[in-house]
């Protein structure tokens, strides 16, 4: 499962915020834009209406000048005044017409000159009409000047159509000049409006297609959670936990149904408050509770605390609780996360209690070691002194029978001089601290053949060691183990035979391991003392190591079934091992392992 | 050449019996008193005008005041610092040789369990060369054994 960073979705906002900044001034952009060209197109067309306007109006007077010129003429050939009617009603509608223009060209200075100029044409021509008529009427009639008139009138008639082709021309120019304009824009803006709307779409469609990653990352996002829930939930039960949240701006509890169920209610059967929650805490650890709800608020943070609660049902049971603050943009949440510890509580106490019995019975045996040191001591040492006095100062006193009688109290106390010798070497062989120093070990043999020389020359016992390896040992073990095995080899010879004893040593490879050797990394030594003594059946190999174990009888072969026990504590504290082999009357081995 | 005066401080009956008669069977000339606790060890030292013994023989395990208690006291008295002392106790652990030694007690003797090896060893102390024992404080050759 990929948990989705929440960086990706925070951004997004802001991502969104950009893009509707953008297609909104796209829009005003786009808008203001067709504004205009709608604006320019709304005033071509006035303009058009405008020049035709002036230009119908032009032609119409031009057509009540022709008019008025063919009624003065068809009177003048016909004398009909009837159809004089023309070009008396002309002048009027003309003047109307001109007042139309002038109005029209209003804002135009150049038009109302060029207008005025038509005018002073229009108001000659007509003079120069009333003229003809005057003479065409005239009596005599003068025929040059009437001749006169006709041709000037019809030069006029050139120049007023001039004139007024000149009005049309500058007003065509202002349309054309107007048309070239608006055509520039009309070109401008339907590309530009067009390249916005593309890019205006494109940003749509990237946002649209965003919104929909964001929102498949929030669907992802929120599945995830709900598994996650669904976890926590399944874990709080599994775990014998509960949640509970507290939003500090609000003032918001919230408690887990696994808190209602360790309380032994239904999940959220009381509202979610402290003090509902108090109601459970027993009596007694209300005050922990109290106090820790107070820290939260003081300090912001609070210790681990324990407590009991009572369920429903009244059972106690034990919780522990720690809470943290987290923090988003807004807010502080303090997440309270209780633990209900009562098995691990209780059997914690069982374990105090029999770690403090353990301490008990490891006083009570270091007391008995006190007294096996001295206070046994004490009383065995005086008896044997006693018995030493009697047999030297009073030997001739005693009967033969008194005296053999003696020599078996000797024989007894001696022997228990030696088992409470042993017993104290083997415990403190258990407890004495485990000093370990890089060691020769051939000095160590060397000072234990010493220590047994009496012995080894009673027995004239020949003794052959390989040299040893310097190795990291508790050296006086060390040495007790080499006392106790030669020993055990100087004990156990055939009667009447010089005891041969050998010490070997080999580094082991990992495929010489026995089978009691587990751990194949670690590199060993293998010290071996064998002798061709009495040897034992190969079933008691395991045994003889056991504390008070003999193999023999005493009186045979005195000892206190100690000496090879210590040895296997010695192996033992080195973390090395010791085994034996045996074969009846032919001798033992006893090799020991002791990590390189 | 004068005897040499001997102190013995131990509380058991027996083993102050044991500690004369063996004296008495050694062939060296020696004033032999002893005292029967430490209590009684310490008011005898303190005493005005007393013979300071050459050796004095300091049992550890003694009611109401123990020998170390006596030893650390001693230590404390100019008038007793050229008196040898010898431990000698039934205990020869670890740490009641290391404490004495380390109090400065000049020789350990364990009590040995046969008579003969008593007078060996009493003999053996009381003919060590003092000056060679007590100046050359040795860990080594402390704790005297047969």
């Amino acid at each position: 499962m990929q948990l989705i960073k929440p960086g990706t979705l925070f951004k997004s906002p802001f991502f969104l915020r950009g893009v509707f900044v953008l297609s909104l001034l796209m829009l005003l952009y786009i808008s203001s834009v067709s504004y205009k060209h709608n604006q320019a197109l709304t005033e071509s067309s006035e303009l058009l209406v405008h020049s035709y306007k002036i230009q119908l109006q032009l032609e119409h007077i031009l057509s009540l000048l022709k008019e008025a010129e063919i009624a003065q003429r068809g009177y003048i050939t016909t004398s009909d005044s009837v159809l004089l009617r023309p070009y008396k009603i002309a002048p009027g509608q003309i003047y109307d017409s001109f007042l139309r223009l002038k109005s029209l060209t209003i804002d135009n200075h150049e038009q109302q000159y060029n207008l005025d100029t038509l005018l002073q044409f229009i108001n000659y021509r007509f003079k120069l009409m009333a003229l003809t008529l005057q003479s065409s009427e005239a009596i005599p009639f003068n025929e040059t000047e009437f001749g006169i008139n006709l041709l000037q009138g019809e030069h006029l008639m050139e120049d007023i159509q001039a004139q007024i082709n000149k009005i049309d021309r500058r007003e065509l120019l202002y349309l054309k000049s107007h048309q070239q304009t608006y055509e520039k824009e009309a070109l401008f803006s339907p590309v530009s409006t067009f390249l916005f709307m593309i890019f205006s779409l494109l940003i749509v469609i990237l946002s649209f297609l965003k919104i929909n990653k964001d929102l498949h990352v929030l669907k992802k996002s929120n599945e995830q959670l709900l598994i996650i829930n669904e976890s926590i939930k399944h874990a709080e039960v599994i775990g014998e936990f509960y949640i509970s949240q507290w939003n500090q701006a609000t003032n918001e509890l919230v408690f887990s149904d696994n808190l209602y169920r360790l309380l032994g209610v239904e999940p959220q059967s009381f509202p979610p408050t402290i003090g509902n929650y108090l109601k459970f805490v027993h009596p007694d650890d209300k005050h922990i509770v109290a106090k820790s709800e107070e820290s939260i608020f003081k300090d912001e943070k609070n210790d681990p605390g324990f407590y009991r609660i009572i369920r429903k049902d009244g059972e106690v049971r034990y919780i522990m609780s720690v809470g943290k603050f987290i923090h988003d943009e807004n807010n502080r949440i303090h997440i309270g996360i209780g633990k209900d510890i009562t098995e691990q509580h209780l059997s914690n106490v069982a374990l105090e209690e029999r770690n403090h019995e353990l301490e008990q019975s490891i006083k009570e045996l270091e007391s008995f070691n006190r007294v096996a040191s001295h206070d046994l001591q004490e009383p065995l040492r005086k008896i044997q002194t006693f018995i030493s006095r009697i047999s030297e100062k009073d030997k001739g006193l005693i009967s033969e029978s008194g005296k053999a009688y003696l020599s078996k109290i000797e024989t007894s106390a001696n022997r228990m001089r030696i088992l409470i010798d042993d017993l104290l070497l083997f415990s403190r062989t258990n407890k004495a601290e485990k000093v370990f120093a890089k060691t020769d070990l051939n000095l160590l043999l060397e000072n234990a053949i010493q220590e047994l020389a009496q012995n080894i020359e009673e027995k004239n016992a020949d003794i052959h060691s390989d040299p040893l390896p310097e190795i990291n040992v508790i050296p006086f073990q060390i040495h007790q183990l080499f006392v106790n095995l030669i020993g055990n080899a100087l004990k156990y010879c055939k009667p009447g035979i010089p005891p041969e004893i050998k010490i070997e040593c080999t580094k082991l490879t990992s495929d010489q391991y026995p089978a009691f050797i587990k751990d194949k990394g670690k590199k060993y030594y293998k010290i071996t003392v064998s002798d061709k003594g009495m040897g034992f059946e190969q079933q008691y190999a395991e045994n003889i190591f056991l504390l008070f174990t003999r193999l023999h009888q005493k009186l045979d072969y005195p000892g206190s079934g100690i000496g090879l026990s210590i040895c296997k504590k010695i192996a033992e504290n080195h973390n090395g091992f010791i085994n034996a082999e045996g074969n009846p009357g032919m001798g033992a081995t006893f090799s020991v392992f002791l990590p390189a | 050449m004068r005897p040499i005066h001997v102190l013995l401080a131990d509380d058991d009956e027996d083993d102050r019996l044991f500690f004369t008669e063996a004296f008495e069977e050694i062939k060296i000339d020696t004033i032999i008193r002893t005292v029967n606790d430490g209590v009684e060890l310490m008011n005898h030292l303190n005493q005005e005008n007393i013979q300071i013994p050459n050796i004095l023989f300091l049992d550890l395990n003694m009611p109401r005041k123990t020998g170390i208690d006596c030893l650390l006291e001693i230590k404390q008295l100019p008038h007793l610092q050229d008196m040898a002392i010898v431990i000698y106790s039934t205990s020869s652990s670890e740490k009641d040789i290391e404490d004495t030694f380390v109090q400065g007690a000049n020789v350990y003797i364990k009590k040995p369990s046969d008579f003969n090896s008593l007078k060996k060893i009493l003999e053996d102390v009381i003919t060590i060369n003092w000056q060679y024992q007590t100046s050359g404080l040795n860990r080594d050759n402390f704790m005297l054994s047969l």
